[in-house]
């Protein structure tokens, strides 16, 4: 897959790029309005990502002109502002998702990929790891075709941790995906390891020993 | 005042006596004359008597009390005698007048001036009533304006313009003033909105960098720990940065947008949330559906807020129960004793307990949003049954009429 990060904060753009290249994608960067215009106008992109307050313009405008030219790229719009005006604003413009700053590179990641699951741009409903198998659209998994029940939340964790495969997850980035932005609980972790439990019981049952614990309280979904 | 009648009163005296007396001595020239024609007249007593002496009197001027058969009383008369020698006959001629007695002279005058001081006094209240009247109009004016004046309000007072140096002064400072307090405290709550937006970029750069390093091949297992509690440290500030700018947007009106949100479907939804996630008992029990008419998102952040501190202080795991009665929601959740301080529980930043995954921050917004939207929030502990019961009323913006 290719991406833009169309970013002005170095530091966070070359965070973003490094992360994402693990899994082979390519990423390009671009620091200001003009360089992120002048790339969106040259080359083809799956997802784009905009910081809308860009040094020298705004990336709703990118959006406006992006949509103008009927691009099919996938564009996530990521901003300091959590406020809902300015939400509603780029998801009305057609950006396909909003991450407010300050973000976990794996819940961007999920974000990506979910984008690229929904859209036309080269992703499909059903995501394989090997013998596990997602339908996204029916929220339901398989392992070796054999459907397992999970909770919804014990499918947001697999998810999660399939889209971030090989990637250490730790409590706090967990606990954030699953509970949402709006919580005031994200500091009680005793819950998060319930759910991971189950679903390791679960998926362990199946033969499936992907989840693995790092670091003593992290977690690691990877084939050995 | 009191000097000025006793002068008039010695004045008027003196000029009494001047006149009585030019008077006696006309009368007695008169009488004279008359004698001169004619010495058998005896006068008039007791005005005027004319009587035959031996020998010659000095001229005399004196006071005298006479028994007055008219007025049956004994008056004053002033008293002037002289003799003459007509045709060899001595006569004493003696005319009298009746003098105005001083009590009454001073009666009059202390009358007079009573009555003086009276009229002025009423004179000058009703003048002084009606002039001050419309002089300070524009002054209680300005003072009832300055009483409805709202440092959260957009509008600056305009007060009404007086003709009088210190009023018109007076207006032109406390114009300044408030103008200057409202654009401080402006300032103030654009201020806390900015500082909040511009810390998330920064910390984003330190949440993903961290997140970089966890990544790295090359870290301890110490390392790691340290690595997420600073994960969990930058959460904490996010999670106080969003919460600072809920307070400042609802500070500044900017959830305008309402809509008719279902408390009921709300709660709900949250409630599935909250037992999914952390395991806990909520029992929600509706005896109505509720509608409100409110902005969405302030809508979650209250009932989140509201279960989420339930959540917290719950203690033994018990049973949480949500009801819904008439336009009241009510929030239940055991505890041990009743909090130290009720009155501080929606303040900004008061902790109960030193729990350190509290913002401090959860039940003062509760209380902003309903301050906004005029919805009574209370709260009480329960002896008997040990719980503690938070309450909101809805009722301004309940839509249906059950």
């Amino acid at each position: 897959m290719k991406y833009l990060i169309a970013e002005d904060e170095r530091e966070l753009q070359h965070s973003i790029a490094t992360y994402l290249s693990h899994d082979a994608n390519v990423c390009e960067t671009a620091s200001d309005y003009h360089e992120a215009s002048e790339k969106l106008e040259m080359y083809e992109y799956d997802v784009v990502m905009l910081d809308i307050n860009l040094v020298t313009g705004s990336g709703l405008d990118l959006l406006k002109k992006l949509k103008k030219q009927h691009k099919k790229c996938g564009v996530i719009i990521i901003s300091a502002n959590s406020s809902l005006d300015n939400k509603l604003e780029g998801l009305d413009l057609g950006a396909d998702d909003y991450i407010t700053k300050p973000f976990h590179l794996a819940e961007l990641n999920s974000r990506i990929k979910a984008v690229l699951r929904r859209g036309q741009f080269g992703g499909s409903d059903s995501i394989t790891f090997h013998e596990i198998r997602m339908d996204t659209l029916a929220r339901s998994a398989y392992v070796n075709d054999k459907p397992i029940t999970l909770t919804r939340k014990e499918y947001d964790l697999l998810l999660f941790f399939i889209t971030n495969q090989g990637r250490v997850l730790s409590k706090a980035i967990i606990a954030e995906h699953l509970w949402g932005d709006d919580s005031d609980m994200l500091y009680n972790f005793d819950f998060i390891y319930v759910h991971i439990n189950n679903l390791r019981k679960k998926l362990t049952i199946e033969g499936a020993k992907y989840i693995q614990t790092t670091y003593g309280s992290g977690y690691k979904f990877i084939a050995d | 005042m009191i000097l000025s009648a006793i002068i008039l009163f010695l004045y008027t005296k003196m000029l009494l006596k001047d006149q009585i007396e030019e008077e006696l001595y006309s009368n007695k020239d008169r009488l004279e004359k008359l004698l001169i024609k004619d010495q058998s007249i005896t006068g008039i007593p007791p005005i005027m008597m004319v009587e035959k002496v031996d020998h010659a009197e000095i001229i005399k001027l004196k006071d005298t009390l006479i028994y007055d058969p008219l007025q049956d009383e004994i008056e004053l008369f002033e008293q002037l005698s002289e003799t003459k020698i007509i045709n060899g006959q001595h006569f004493r001629i003696t005319v009298r007048a009746m003098v105005i007695e001083s009590e009454d002279i001073l009666f009059a005058i202390v009358f007079t001036f009573i009555g003086i001081i009276l009229l002025t006094f009423f004179f000058l209240f009703y003048l002084n009533k009606s002039r001050n009247e419309k002089l300070w109009r524009p002054f209680f004016k300005n003072l009832d304006k300055l009483k409805t004046f709202s440092i959260k309000s957009n509008e600056p007072l305009n007060f009404e313009d007086s003709e009088i140096l210190e009023f018109h002064e007076l207006n032109n400072e406390m114009e300044s003033l408030t103008v200057k307090i409202q654009k401080d405290y402006r300032n103030l709550k654009q201020f806390t909105e900015d500082v909040s937006h511009e810390m998330q970029t920064p910390l984003a750069i330190l949440q993903v960098k961290i997140e970089t390093l966890m990544n790295d091949v090359n870290i301890s297992e110490e390392q790691f720990n340290n690595f997420s509690s600073f994960q969990v440290d930058i959460s904490r500030l996010k999670q106080l940065n969003k919460k600072l700018i809920i307070l400042a947007k609802i500070d500044n009106n900017q959830f305008s947008t309402t809509e008719t949100i279902s408390i009921n479907k709300l709660l709900q939804e949250s409630i599935a949330n909250f037992v999914e996630l952390a395991g806990v008992d909520i029992q929600l029990e509706a005896s109505n559906e509720m509608n409100v008419i409110m902005d969405n998102s302030l809508a979650i952040i209250l009932c989140n807020n509201l279960l989420s501190n339930a959540v917290k202080h719950n203690k033994d795991s018990n049973q949480i129960i949500v009801k819904i009665e008439n336009s009241i929601m009510h929030i239940t959740n055991s505890g041990d004793e009743a909090l130290s301080h009720p009155d501080q529980l929606f303040d900004r930043f008061y902790k109960e307990s030193k729990k350190s995954d509290s913002t401090g921050l959860g039940l003062s917004i509760v209380k902003k949003i309903c301050n906004y939207y005029g919805f009574a929030p209370s709260y009480n502990f329960c002896e008997n049954e040990h719980q503690h019961n938070f309450q909101i009323d809805f009722n301004p913006q309940v839509l249906n009429n059950f």
